[in-house]
């Protein structure tokens, strides 16, 4: 599907929690894969924001993003009202890779939820089995919707367990570096693939201007690839973490 | 299409070679990728040109580390070149740019005087039509800014880059520099057909953040673009009209149809859009459309027409 600049509605903004919103937009974009993002103009901003895609509803053509306020850009996103104009560029990136038969492991943490439920509600629709943990520092900053919960301790003390008991044959994740990077290592060990929904500050958004680059092994030559255009979904083993 | 009446010429009085282009608009090295990438977004037909990525002999992967820093109403890049390398260029992505009818200039950049003499030399072997020389770029730690900033080195590179190059020169300047009419003067003598002006400002972005009991900090280095360096770009082109007849594609902050009014007045022949890409990916077609249309409303009969205007009046 072609990428499109795509001028939007704000059909309504929901307080999830605190400093959680959940922005749902109504515009024609007519489809859209989990693990993809849009890129949200904010006036006074040189750079676009980039979203994941929290949900999306295609008979209704409502997109559904999650924002944690953060700076100025989440600011201006959680302050617009019903039928404000909204403007963004979409479907951008890769998606994930589903597997038919495979049990998978959906790992979010923090904000990093958002692309894991829209991944989630498109394998409860393929029949896809999934177990979704998901992290959070405090109960107040929880938002709903995993197969469990952890507060306060690392989404990854009891990973290696839930992964030999669930018959885990493949990983999806999406969150801090550092969990990303860990869950990659503990996934190697298991000999189980492991996608990880990377995030960074972007410019264009369409692979042009290289600003986003993550280096990977892959065929034994490191190279560099956009997190924009070539990702957002890695396989966690080919990337160069550090 | 209808926007017969934003045909540009660039011609070089003393040598009469010229530059056609659809439209004086041309989208800057670095933003716009190497060919068709834009293509989702906008009317490929609008372009002057794209100014391709800028291109070394060997493949580079550019700078570890943020690239990007977001400052008000501008950015600043460390990039660092990252690019194909031109024996990739040439086979990969050139025969695109043909099949897609694409106008564009060749971005070259090097670190020594020979690595400019070779890409020249292959310019000319594959018949680029127009060169656009980078000997400015703030990213890269030895090499192209040394050129750059030197009016005896800039003539030196320019004049061997002619010996080799029959095509359409242009040389882009920077703006880090205390006397740009004493570059441009240098590269007019040198032998180009055409200046364009300017590249970024080197600039420092800090980010000091205060969180428990720490001050958290983060800097980057690199070059700065955007509107907020417009006003350095229209003193720049036109300390650069002053010294030179050649033309200028002019850049820095381009992103409405004012803004290119204004660069006419301080002495630009077409233009360069570079940052203003990534907030609108169609600003260069929607730059073109409504410079056509304000000509066709206000009765310009063309591109030179509406220059003359603005200068003379």
């Amino acid at each position: 599907m072609k990428n499109k600049n795509y001028i939007g509605k704000i059909k309504s903004i929901e307080k999830i929690n605190n400093d959680v919103f959940k922005i749902n937009i109504s515009s024609s974009l007519e489809n859209c894969k989990s693990g993809q993002f849009i890129s949200v103009l904010c006036p006074n901003k040189t750079l676009r924001r980039p979203f994941s895609i929290y949900d999306f509803d295609k008979e209704n053509k409502i997109l559904s993003i999650l924002i944690k306020l953060k700076g100025e850009g989440t600011k201006y996103l959680s302050s617009l009202k019903e039928n404000d104009e909204i403007n963004f560029l979409a479907p951008l990136g890769n998606s994930f890779e589903l597997f038919k038969d495979k049990n998978a492991l959906l790992v979010g943490a923090g904000i990093g939820i958002a692309p894991m439920l829209f991944l989630k509600k498109e394998m409860n629709e393929k029949n896809i089995n999934n177990y979704l943990i998901s992290g959070f520092k405090t109960k107040e900053e929880i938002i709903k919707g995993s197969d469990e919960t952890i507060v306060g301790g690392s989404v990854l003390d009891n990973i290696e367990n839930i992964i030999k008991n669930k018959k885990i044959d493949v990983i999806y994740s999406c969150g801090p570096n550092i969990v990303l990077k860990k869950l990659s290592q503990t996934a190697k060990k298991l000999n189980i693939p492991c996608y990880v929904a990377l995030e960074r500050v972007m410019a264009c958004s369409i692979g042009v201007c290289r600003g986003c680059i993550i280096k990977l092994i892959r065929n034994n030559e490191i190279n560099n690839f956009s997190v924009c255009k070539e990702g957002p979904i890695f396989k966690g083993e080919e990337v160069l973490w550090d | 299409m209808g926007l017969e009446k934003l045909k540009t010429i660039l011609k070089n009085e003393k040598t009469s070679k010229t530059l056609e282009l659809k439209t004086p608009i041309i989208g800057a090295s670095g933003t716009y990728g190497y060919n068709s990438e834009f293509e989702d977004f906008i009317d490929l037909n609008c372009f002057g040109a794209i100014s391709t990525k800028g291109i070394t002999i060997e493949k580079r992967l550019g700078n570890d580390g943020d690239r990007l820093f977001e400052v008000q109403n501008g950015l600043i890049n460390r990039i660092g070149l990252e690019n194909v390398g031109i024996e990739a260029f040439i086979k990969e992505k050139l025969p695109i740019l043909k099949q897609k009818n694409i106008d564009f200039l060749l971005n070259i950049a090097g670190s020594t005087i020979e690595d400019y003499e070779k890409l020249s030399i292959i310019a000319q072997e594959n018949e680029i039509k127009a060169l656009e020389v980078n000997v400015s770029c703030p990213n890269v730690k030895q090499g192209c800014l040394e050129f750059g900033l030197n009016p005896n080195s800039l003539f030196e590179l320019t004049r061997k880059i002619r010996k080799n190059y029959d095509g359409f020169l242009i040389v882009k300047l920077s703006p880090n520099t205390s006397d740009i009419k004493a570059l441009a003067t240098a590269v007019e003598q040198g032998g180009a057909d055409c200046i364009s002006a300017i590249n970024t400002l080197r600039g420092l972005g800090i980010k000091i953040d205060y969180i428990g009991n720490k001050f958290l900090k983060k800097t980057v280095q690199g070059g700065l673009s955007g509107t907020c360096i417009k006003p350095v770009a229209l003193y720049m082109v036109n300390q650069i009209r002053q010294a030179v007849k050649i033309p200028i594609i002019a850049m820095g902050g381009i992103s409405k149809l004012n803004d290119l009014f204004e660069f006419i007045l301080a002495g630009a022949d077409a233009f360069q859009i570079g940052t203003a890409n990534f907030i609108y990916p169609s600003v260069c077609s929607n730059l073109a459309f409504e410079l056509n249309e304000f000509m066709t409303k206000n009765n310009f009969k063309d591109f030179e027409d509406l220059k003359g205007a603005i200068i003379n009046e």
